[in-house]
């Protein structure tokens, strides 16, 4: 079929849009997600002859959160095609949302034909500058004005995303490079490493975990990919473990020495204050990690961290390595003495502590989250938008493994769970995934349940109502200001996800609401469970 | 002593503000405190790209500035389409949107919805962006914004104020009446002498008009009847000759009979239009002028793009016009269809109206029956196939009266939102939506919005199940179809679940019978068409 031919130089002409193409399959990506249009018909040609898996959304704020679940679940670079102006900036919030939440994230979008650039001529699609426009957003920002230029600018991309602080990549393509005649045979993938920290800095630190009384480790985003080292470091040091909302579940929930993602909890925070050494990896230590002003540090600090900015902002450490975490807690591991005994009652008194810190509402939600729980394989993915049930499941949920909780979390954005999801779930085929939205924020983004549909997804959709833009009401009311704008009028979520032909539930009890979640795993399409706040089975 | 937002929703007050859209977040309720002492309504969006497409159709129905408040980061990444939109098709929009404290600022610290620097974001889609650091600025930025707005080109306005600043405390007698704004500039003698004795003396003149004449239709109307001018309007001019005017002479610039009396007329007066490829649909080739060229815009950057003009004046539509006309001594006049510059209309329009394809042709066939029935009406139009297709036949019944995102930018996903902006701006007209399927998927949460502000608005659902006009282009280009053929979800029941009423037509009659009863609604209404109705030709 035209996949052979297209791989074929001798028998079809090949353009700037088979060249990128041709580079990305090189650099393993397998799905893009996006919407065809008059400026992309050249990069799409390219798709469609090489026969790359495309994903056709209904909005491209879904494509950028679809990639960004297929990158936080695979750990590879989520890939999305779209078109010059609009299709672009509809993209900017997902592309925020991975800058903030380090998601290695390929956006790839055309722009006008390089004679047009900064004219101001009222092009279709056109603005003042494009690339300027988005640059704030990410980690990269090219324009590729010529197909020469393809294998540099893809390479500096994966670059970022392998060995840097992960963040988005905008690969602009002028119009005339994408139809312009392209060299493709010479498609070869480069590798470069990410930094590991020298062996006199790893002997300063393991001196530091030596000489500490009461050591804990605080992990980020930055260690998902280094469970076993982590549980190997915290094990022979005999350290107390918490992580961030991005960190859930690298350490398992079940072991005696995690006090789980409970970073924004004060019994844990007094345990950080408690430590004569903290030993923070990858981790910005953000206002959105611990919804204090500022973390108690009052012992030494040792911080691991990709981005080198990280290590001297705020918190600064008295030893920073710019390096990735996992070969750091190998090597750590190996140069510390073994012997300290963790301190297991302190541990057990502060995980009580914390579950005894939840007020009545979120008391609710953690009865909602473990009939959620109870409907899930150990290896579940969880993906959870802005809303009150999230953020008390950021500090609650139990999980044993990482890179199965995925929270917008730095930049806060709404309509997040439901497209993310579908990208983890096309990601991660054979594992469940599960999104858990407001009402508010399922709204944001609810077209692209026509995309789950047509896409088959066993996926079910949690939509926690409470009719309402509820966190900000509270706001209102705390402050003496009237409610405005925060009670909106909703849909019938029943008859809205029938019209999608998604199935739909309504449990009647915590029980009903396990079962509907195991029926949606077996399903052949999305399924919409609405559960709402003022449930009677929830009082 | 008030706050600083308390400060800002009074003189928006002052400016004539009567509604904002907008989300309420964290980041922003400060803003939201004074607001129920004003008589300042607010509107709640689904999403923030609804509110920037609901101020944008307010916006260009009422002249006046749509307006936003937006929460830091997310929510402004998410208006900047709705930005992008406005800032092509020049239309007047005040975001004002928070950010992280003064002292966070470009700081990197991890801060909900912080961003290395929002302004730089907004600065491609926004004639100026500005931080606002003390209280006392406001005065003199909001003067800056409505001076754009009034008169200078209408475009986006980004004022961003740091969660300290919003509660900053002012004393009362800061509190500043709006400043005086200027007026537009009129031409210069010199050059208003040049262009009234070209035209006096044009022996076959022709007019272009754009979206920038859209307030001037009285005096463009009586210049082109002075000087027997044929009439081509761009899309965001229709309505300012009305329907029926023996001098129209079309739309769509790149058909051969059009492209060509433009290049034959012996003085082209061309006012408030950028000659934009979008006007040139589906097929843009550059511009021949072997007669004069005098343009009026009010943007100099403007005049000096694309091709010169042989006299450049920078200078209001309605200024420069009513100059014009009061310099030939223009009274009072009356259309004449039996002139020479009538029967060189006729021409054109006719010979233009053979380069209509098929859809043209449907499409202004449904909309005659649309149009009988609700003759008042407005029409917003998506990024749609009969959108597209009504550019080149639809005549408007006055201006700001239709509408689309099909112009300059672009984007899909305009119409229901825009429709709403527009409705609430002018309730007692019947506003019409055109959207596509797809477009309407796009910001589908605002059915929601619709029927929270009780704004009964009509959809006209043009439905071909897909990206039809992007398969097209594919099939066209021998490219294997990809991402076009969609699933699409069963819209009849998405209505009545979001609270709207739903209908499917089965004739022209029944359709202009729906109309009716829809615009005699309290509640909206969507009616749905679709491509392969067996009724429509």
């Amino acid at each position: 079929m035209s996949t052979e031919r297209a791989r074929n130089p001798k028998t079809s002409n090949q353009i700037g849009g088979h060249a990128a193409v041709a580079l990305l399959e090189t650099y393993g990506v397998d799905t893009v997600f996006g919407i065809p249009g008059v400026h992309t018909l050249d990069l799409y040609r390219g798709l469609a002859e090489l026969g790359m898996r495309h994903v056709g959304v209904r909005h491209e704020q879904g494509a950028g959160f679809m990639a960004d679940g297929y990158a936080r679940a695979s750990g590879r670079p989520g890939v999305c095609c779209l078109i010059t102006g609009p299709g672009l900036m509809n993209a900017a919030t997902p592309i925020g949302q991975a800058y903030s939440d380090s998601v290695p994230m390929l956006v790839l979008a055309s722009v006008n034909a390089s004679g047009d650039l900064g004219k101001g001529r009222g092009r279709l699609h056109e603005i003042s500058d494009q690339r300027a426009a988005i640059a704030p957003l990410a980690g990269l920002a090219r324009t590729v004005r010529a197909a020469e230029e393809l294998p540099g600018a893809i390479a500096d991309a994966f670059a970022l995303f392998e060995t840097q602080r992960p963040r988005p990549a905008v690969l602009e393509f002028t119009l005339d490079m994408l139809a312009a005649p392209a060299e493709v045979s010479g498609a070869r993938r480069e590798r470069k490493a990410r930094p590991v920290a020298g062996a006199e800095d790893i002997a300063r630190a393991a001196a530091l975990v030596d000489a500490a009384r009461f050591p804990v480790v605080l992990a980020g985003g930055g260690t998902v990919d280094a469970a076993d080292e982590l549980k190997a470091f915290v094990e022979k040091s005999g350290a107390l473990c918490v992580t961030t909302t991005a960190g859930k579940g690298v350490l398992p929930d079940s072991h005696p020495q995690t006090l789980s993602g409970t970073l924004a909890l004060s019994p844990t925070q007094k345990v950080l204050g408690d430590a004569d050494l903290v030993i923070a990896l990858g981790t910005e230590m953000a206002e959105t990690d611990s919804w204090c002003e500022r973390l108690p540090i009052n012992g030494k600090l040792i911080r691991v961290d990709l981005d080198a900015h990280t290590l001297t902002r705020d918190y600064p450490p008295t030893i920073g390595l710019l390096a990735d975490a996992k070969p750091v807690l190998a090597a750590l591991t190996a140069a510390i003495k073994p012997g300290r005994q963790p301190d297991l009652a302190r541990a057990k008194a502060v995980r009580e502590a914390n579950a005894g810190d939840l007020d009545q509402q979120q008391q609710k939600h953690v009865k909602v989250l473990m009939a959620v729980r109870a409907g899930l394989a150990p290896d579940a993915i969880v993906v959870s938008d802005m809303t009150q049930i999230a953020y008390t499941a950021n500090v609650t949920f139990p999980l044993e493994r990482p890179r199965c909780w995925f929270h917008p979390n730095g930049f806060g954005t709404l309509g997040y769970a439901m497209p993310a999801a579908i990208g983890a779930k096309l990601a991660c085929p054979a594992r469940e995934v599960i999104a858990i939205a407001g009402d508010g924020g399922f709204l944001f983004t609810v077209q692209d349940l026509a995309t789950a549909v047509e896409l088959g997804l066993a996926l079910p959709i949690l939509v926690w109502n409470n009719d309402a833009f509820g966190q900000i009401a509270l706001g209102m009311n705390e402050r003496d200001i009237p409610e405005l704008g925060v009670k909106p009028k909703n849909p019938d979520f029943q008859a809205l996800a029938k019209s999608f032909h998604a199935r739909t539930e309504k449990p009647g009890s915590l029980a009903e609401l396990t079962d509907a979640i195991r029926r949606a795993f077996k399903a052949d399409g999305p399924t919409l469970i609405e559960v709402h706040e003022q449930a009677d089975y929830l009082t | 002593m008030a706050t600083c937002g308390e400060l800002l929703v009074q003189l928006l007050e002052a400016y004539g503000v009567d509604l904002v859209f907008g989300i309420p977040g964290v980041h922003t309720v400060e803003l939201y405190r004074g607001l129920p002492m004003t008589r300042i309504r607010h509107v709640t969006p689904r999403h923030e790209q609804g509110a920037g497409f609901m101020a944008d159709g307010y916006a260009r129905v009422s002249g006046k500035p749509g307006v936003c408040f937006i929460i830091t980061g997310p929510g402004m990444t998410n208006i900047l389409t709705a930005m992008g939109q406005a800032y092509a098709d020049s239309v007047p929009m005040l975001v004002i949107s928070s950010v992280n404290r003064t002292e966070e600022l470009a700081m990197g610290d991890g801060r909900l919805h912080e961003l290395p620097s929002q302004r730089n974001l907004v600065a491609g889609v926004a004639a100026f962006s500005h931080t606002l650091l003390r209280p006392e600025q406001l005065p003199q930025v909001l003067a800056r914004a409505f001076a754009i707005f009034r008169s200078g080109r209408p475009r986006p306005v980004h004022i961003e104020i740091p969660i300290d600043v919003i509660t900053m405390q002012v004393a009362a007698r800061d509190i500043v009446a709006p400043r005086n704004i200027p007026l537009a500039p009129a031409p210069r003698r010199a050059e208003l002498e040049r262009a009234v004795a070209w035209l006096r003396d044009a022996k076959s003149p022709l007019m272009v008009l754009g979206g920038g004449a859209a307030d001037a239709a009285e005096a463009a109307r009586s210049l082109a009847e002075h000087l027997d001018a044929p009439v081509i309007h761009t899309a965001n001019a229709k309505g300012i000759l009305p329907p029926g005017h023996p001098l129209r002479a079309g739309e769509n610039m790149a058909y051969p009979p059009i492209h060509q009396a433009i290049r034959e007329a012996d003085v082209v007066l061309a006012v408030g239009s950028e000659f934009g490829e979008t006007e040139m649909y589906p097929d843009p080739k550059p511009f021949v002028f072997d007669g004069k060229l005098i343009r009026i815009d009010i943007d100099p950057e403007q005049l000096v793009r694309g091709f010169g003009a042989d006299l450049p004046i920078v200078a209001d539509a309605g200024a420069a016009l009513a100059e014009i006309n009061r310099a030939l001594g223009i009274a009072a006049t009356a259309a004449n269809g039996d002139t020479p510059g009538a029967r060189r209309a006729a021409a054109i329009r006719q010979a233009a109206k053979k380069h209509w394809w098929p859809a043209v042709h449907r499409h202004q066939k449904i909309i005659e029956a649309v149009s009988a029935a609700l003759p008042d009406m407005i029409l917003v139009g998506d990024s749609a196939e009969h959108v597209y297709a009504l550019n080149q036949s639809y005549e408007a019944p006055r201006p700001r009266s239709y509408f689309s995102s099909s112009t300059g930018y672009g984007t899909l996903g305009y119409g229901l939102p825009a429709g709403l902006g527009a409705k609430l701006a002018a309730p007692d007209r019947p506003v019409v939506v055109l959207a596509g399927d797809g477009g309407l998927q796009f910001t589908i949460g605002e059915l929601a919005a619709a029927v929270e502000a009780e704004v009964p608005l009509i959809v006209l659902l043009w439905n071909n199940d897909g990206y039809g006009e992007i398969k097209n282009y594919m099939v066209g280009r021998q490219i294997q179809p990809i991402g076009v053929d969609i699933f699409t979800p069963d819209f009849q029941t998405i209505a009545k679940g979001f609270g709207w009423e739903a209908r499917r037509p089965d004739s022209y009659a029944a359709l202009g019978a729906e109309m009716k009863s829809a615009a005699a609604r309290n509640r909206p209404t969507i009616i749905e068409l679709r491509a392969d109705d067996p009724w429509i030709a």
